[in-house]
């Protein structure tokens, strides 16, 4: 058996790509091989910051020969009436390649046919491989593409050579231009010259020998157990980061590392503006103490074996003193007043032309905020509601922030805490800007979950208002991420409020800025909400598409309960009464809708299976009176199936649109009360199943 | 080694590569990519190698001088290589040598960071160049100019020159680098910058700065509607209007809103200047593109 190496060196490739990349290797390389006839392949893909590569094992020399019956056309035709060859029979015999004597015979229902057995010679492996290779690169698909020089090829990036080799034998291709050989490069510090692989054998330890590991795994091992090492040799304990873990393995050839450490003042800085500064803008694994608190100390990735001068160490400590410097010096000048002095900038900060400023925002997010904690009953009094939205966005202001935008909302919560305010209000000011859209976590204090519902649906009654909603893929105030985070919240904290009238009261607060009209905005907002209420539903509750519509159409602005109805319906849906119910329920909403409500008279009932089904209407609405306020919502869900054999039978033998026009409206109003009463729970006939149309 | 001793080696290897070397343009510009010697000279298929230094005005980066990181005004060594050679990387890295640092002793990374300019609508992709984990140099394959896909290909490098300065000389203010014989960059900048922050961000007058940008929209529509078209100073009036939109900026005057409006303002100026320079160079045969190649990789 033979191996297969192919290895692209280019310029340094972007270490998100990477993971993608050799996944596609993988991919195209078995699609194609076993298109061919090849199995039981052992494909690895491999890559370092600059090489894409693949290894494939358990290759034979030539692909195996192959058997093909072909069936010609039908012997009548074949032959004429004298037993000699038509022209069509001579023709399939000149195709299979043999006398029309040896030509077979095949009986079939539709009478005999010629037939003939083709082998089809097996191709050699490398044959076959100079042709999938080309293949498989050119179907290679990354996030960004580019063009360099002349301009002829697209590549993630230049191609610099190309390493094509089965066993020992060079497989000829190009790629990009570049003609495959056996020829590459080490790493660029440790081993920079151009040598030959013998074989494709061994690529992996040839090219550590040259300070290259190929192999991500083997590169995250080293990582992992040299930063060990050097925390514990700090008397510290690495921070655990698998993401930016993978993105070192991604980013280097030969993983190395260095430690450092920075003065000890900076950790008189915002914790999180020193981890932004170290793990965010220079890559560096964060060391903690023994109490999770931050050591004055960092690991850095590097590409290479060593640090032989000491001048890495010196140059990365110098660059991250600089960097917290940098941001020291913003600390200190914010310091230099309060937090509250900060809140009449927002005055001076623009939310959008018509809908004013961001302390016109803080207002009515104020407001909104203690409307909502007043209704869902909490403790918050609406003066801390104002206080809270007054403040949550006086950051925006601060030089840090001007510096590090990402930490909106973390440095407001920091400032305040350490002026000592209450820590329902820094909570608030630090969480409200997360989650963002459905990921994440809520904020920790009502206060923040109410100021991040307030914010956000002021948001986006605000835009909608003024004629800014999204469109397609253009969202650029990110207004589908602002409701999901609402909606999140909403169903995070369990309360069981009206986002109707919570939506209604933002419109309200923006009703002087509408363009057309509060009630189309409120529509409009209304439908986004809902929207992304099916999406949680669908998408992080998990049930399908159909369940959510069924209990949405029942009622979707108390969250929590259309969740557990969803749930609970997703479950108990497989059942066949339930099939049998979504179907019955399709005729009952055909035979109901638009009739008027009429009482349900039982003098006027004639047929058994009519007592049948108001008695058991009455039944199931005494058990949901009974099961709904204890929330064992499952359980009145399994009320109805006993309805779903009643209502079959009364399909089956009652004549709803009978003659008599009093016995026919009683029946319709039977049915639209059955229907009411389903409707606590879910519209039944939204439900797809088999059997309907 | 000092400020000018930097520029002047740079520039040195980089005429040794084959680049002319160019002035700084003399309209204020934010980036070097703006010299027209970059945005209109990657257009069509002429081959160029020029390197120049830039002085790069950015309002809303002034620090009124306190800040010892922050300058309203750096300077940028730009090097356009047109096509990019495939030797680009070595020929980075020699450069580097120049200045003293030795690959062998220090970790060079080329990480993923991709270039964009709405107002010039252009795109590239490409690398930061980190030293130690010190970002030096700004690496970019520009795909697009002007709205004008590019081919050839050309690959731009800009040298972020004082901070190079102050990593080599270990200084933890940019005042303090030294800028030659013996002269700080602070005894030749640090007013400037004060007086410029306090104009960018206090003084200068939001009328004017809108008015003119008014102005300069439309003389730079004049000029493309001349007959032919006049290129640079057209050119020329769309980077005012850049440079004024980002005097506004600074000075907090634009609301998220109409920033996107006013830039796709210079935009369109901007990539109608490219095309006209486009057309003007093919009616004129594009007269650099047969001149030989310019020499690879035999850097001194």
């Amino acid at each position: 058996m033979a191996t297969f190496l192919l290895e692209i060196l280019s310029e340094e490739i972007p270490a998100a790509a990477l993971s993608g990349a050799r996944r596609q290797l993988e991919e195209l390389f078995a699609a194609q091989l076993t298109e061919e006839g090849f199995a039981d392949l052992e494909i690895t893909p491999l890559s370092t910051s600059r090489r894409l590569s693949v290894v494939v094992e358990n290759l034979p020399d030539r692909q195996a020969d192959r058997t093909e019956e072909l069936t010609g056309p039908p012997l009548r035709v074949a032959v004429d009436a004298d037993g000699k060859p038509t022209p069509a029979g001579e023709g399939f015999a000149r195709k299979v390649g043999l006398p029309f004597d040896e030509v077979g015979r095949l009986s079939t229902e539709k009478g005999e046919y010629l037939t003939a057995t083709v082998v089809h010679k097996g191709r050699a492996t490398s044959e076959i491989l100079a042709e999938v290779v080309p293949a498989v690169v050119a179907a290679l698909h990354f996030p960004k593409m580019m063009r360099w020089g002349d301009g002829t090829h697209i590549f993630v990036r230049p191609v610099h050579g190309v390493v094509a080799l089965l066993d020992s034998e060079v497989i000829p291709c190009a790629l990009f231009g570049v003609e495959a050989g056996r020829s590459t490069v080490g790493h660029r510090v440790h081993s920079s010259e151009r040598f030959e692989l013998e074989s494709a054998d061994g690529y992996a330890e040839a090219m550590i020998e040259r300070g290259v590991v190929v192999d991500p795994a083997d590169r995250r091992q080293r990582l992992e157990e040299l930063a060990e090492a050097l925390a514990s040799e700090a008397g510290a304990r690495v921070h655990p980061d698998p993401e930016l873990m993978a993105e070192h393995v991604e980013l280097v050839e030969w993983p190395g590392l260095i430690a450092g450490t920075f003065d000890e003042r900076f950790l008189e800085l915002p914790p999180e503006v020193v981890v932004t500064t170290l793990r965010f803008h220079q890559k560096c694994l964060i060391l903690e103490n023994g109490d999770n608190g931050l050591q004055n100390g960092f690991i850095g990735v590097i590409d290479r074996k060593d640090d032989p001068e000491g001048l890495i160490r010196q140059g990365n400590e110098w660059v991250i003193s600089a960097r917290l410097a940098d941001a020291g010096f913003f600390f200190a000048e914010d310091r230099k007043q309060t937090f509250a002095d900060f809140v009449p900038g927002m005055e001076r900060l623009e939310f959008h032309r018509v809908l004013g400023s961001l302390a016109d925002k803080a207002v009515r997010v104020g407001k909104l905020a203690a409307a909502f904690a007043n209704a869902l009953d909490t403790d918050v009094t609406p003066d801390q509601m104002h206080t809270a939205a007054g403040l949550a966005k006086a950051d925006l202001l601060t030089h840090m922030v001007g510096e590090f935008p990402e930490l909106q909302g973390i440095v407001g919560g920091h400032y305040l805490r350490l002026e000592g305010a209450d820590e329902g209000l820094w909570t608030a000011v630090r969480d409200h800007y997360a989650p963002i859209g459905f990921e994440g976590v809520v904020p920790e204090s009502v206060t923040g979950k109410l100021l991040g519902v307030a914010d956000r649906l002021d948001t986006v009654a605000g835009l909608f208002a003024v004629g800014e909603r999204p469109s397609g893929s253009k969202d650029p105030f990110g207004l589908r991420r602002a409701a999901q985070g609402a909606v999140k919240i909403v169903a995070d904290a369990g309360w069981e409020v009206d986002l109707n009238e919570m939506i209604q009261a933002a419109v309200d607060a923006v009703a002087d800025h509408s363009k057309d009209g509060e009630e189309a905005v409120a529509d409009a907002v209304t439908a986004f909400v809902v929207d992304r209420v099916r999406r949680w539903l669908t998408d992080i509750v998990g049930v399908s598409g159909d369940t959510a519509d069924a209990v949405m159409a029942a009622d979707w602005s108390n969250l929590p309960a259309a969740v557990a109805r969803a749930e609970a319906l997703e479950r108990v849906r497989t059942s066949e009464n339930f099939r049998i119910l979504a179907l019955a329920f399709k005729r009952v909403r055909n035979i109901t809708d638009g009739q008027p409500d009429r009482g349900v008279d039982s003098e006027l009932f004639e047929m058994a299976e009519e007592r049948e089904l108001y008695a058991a209407t009455e039944e199931f609405a005494k058990q949901l009176q009974d099961l709904l306020p204890k929330k064992q919502v499952e359980e009145a869900f399994l009320a109805m199936e006993p309805i779903a054999e009643i209502l079959e039978r009364f399909f089956i033998e009652v004549l709803v649109m009978c003659e008599d026009e009093r016995v026919r409206d009683n029946r319709i109003a039977l049915l639209k009360q059955l229907g009411q009463q389903f409707m606590d729970l879910a519209d039944l006939s939204k439900l797809q199943v088999e059997g309907g149309e | 080694m000092d400020l000018q001793t930097l520029i002047l080696d740079l520039q040195r290897y980089w005429a040794d590569c084959g680049c002319i070397i160019q002035q700084p343009y003399d309209v204020e510009i934010g980036a070097g990519t703006m010299h027209p010697e970059s945005f209109l000279r990657v257009l069509g298929p002429e081959p160029y190698r020029v390197a120049y230094v830039q002085p790069s005005r950015r309002p809303a980066d002034a620090r009124y001088g306190e800040n010892p990181f922050r300058l309203g005004r750096h300077l940028q060594l730009q090097v356009i290589l047109k096509p990019s050679p495939d030797d680009v990387q070595e020929l980075y890295l020699k450069s580097l040598g120049v200045l003293g640092i030795d690959p062998a002793v220090h970790d060079i990374r080329f990480e993923e960071d991709n270039w964009e300019s709405p107002t010039l609508g252009a795109w590239g992709v490409g690398w930061q160049v980190l030293l130690d984990g010190m970002e030096i140099t700004q690496f970019t394959y520009f795909q697009q100019a002007g709205g004008i896909e590019l081919s050839p290909v050309s690959a731009e490098l800009t040298y972020g020159l004082e901070r190079i300065a102050m990593f080599l000389q270990r200084k933890d203010s940019i005042y303090d680098i030294e800028w030659g014989g013996g002269v700080s960059y602070g005894a030749v900048r640090l007013e400037d910058e004060r007086e410029s922050s306090i104009y960018g961000f206090e003084v200068a007058d939001v009328n004017m700065l809108r008015r003119h940008f008014e102005d300069w929209e439309s003389e730079a529509k004049r000029c493309l509607e001349h007959e032919p078209p006049l290129v640079i100073p057209a050119v020329e009036a769309a980077l005012k209007t850049s440079h004024l939109f980002n005097l506004l900026d600074a000075r907090g005057a634009i609301s998220v809103t109409e920033r996107v409006g006013l830039i796709a303002r210079v935009r369109r100026n901007a990539v109608a200047a490219a095309r006209a320079s486009l057309e003007q160079r093919e009616a004129l045969g594009f007269p650099l593109a047969g001149a030989p190649d310019s020499p690879s990789g035999e850097a001194a």
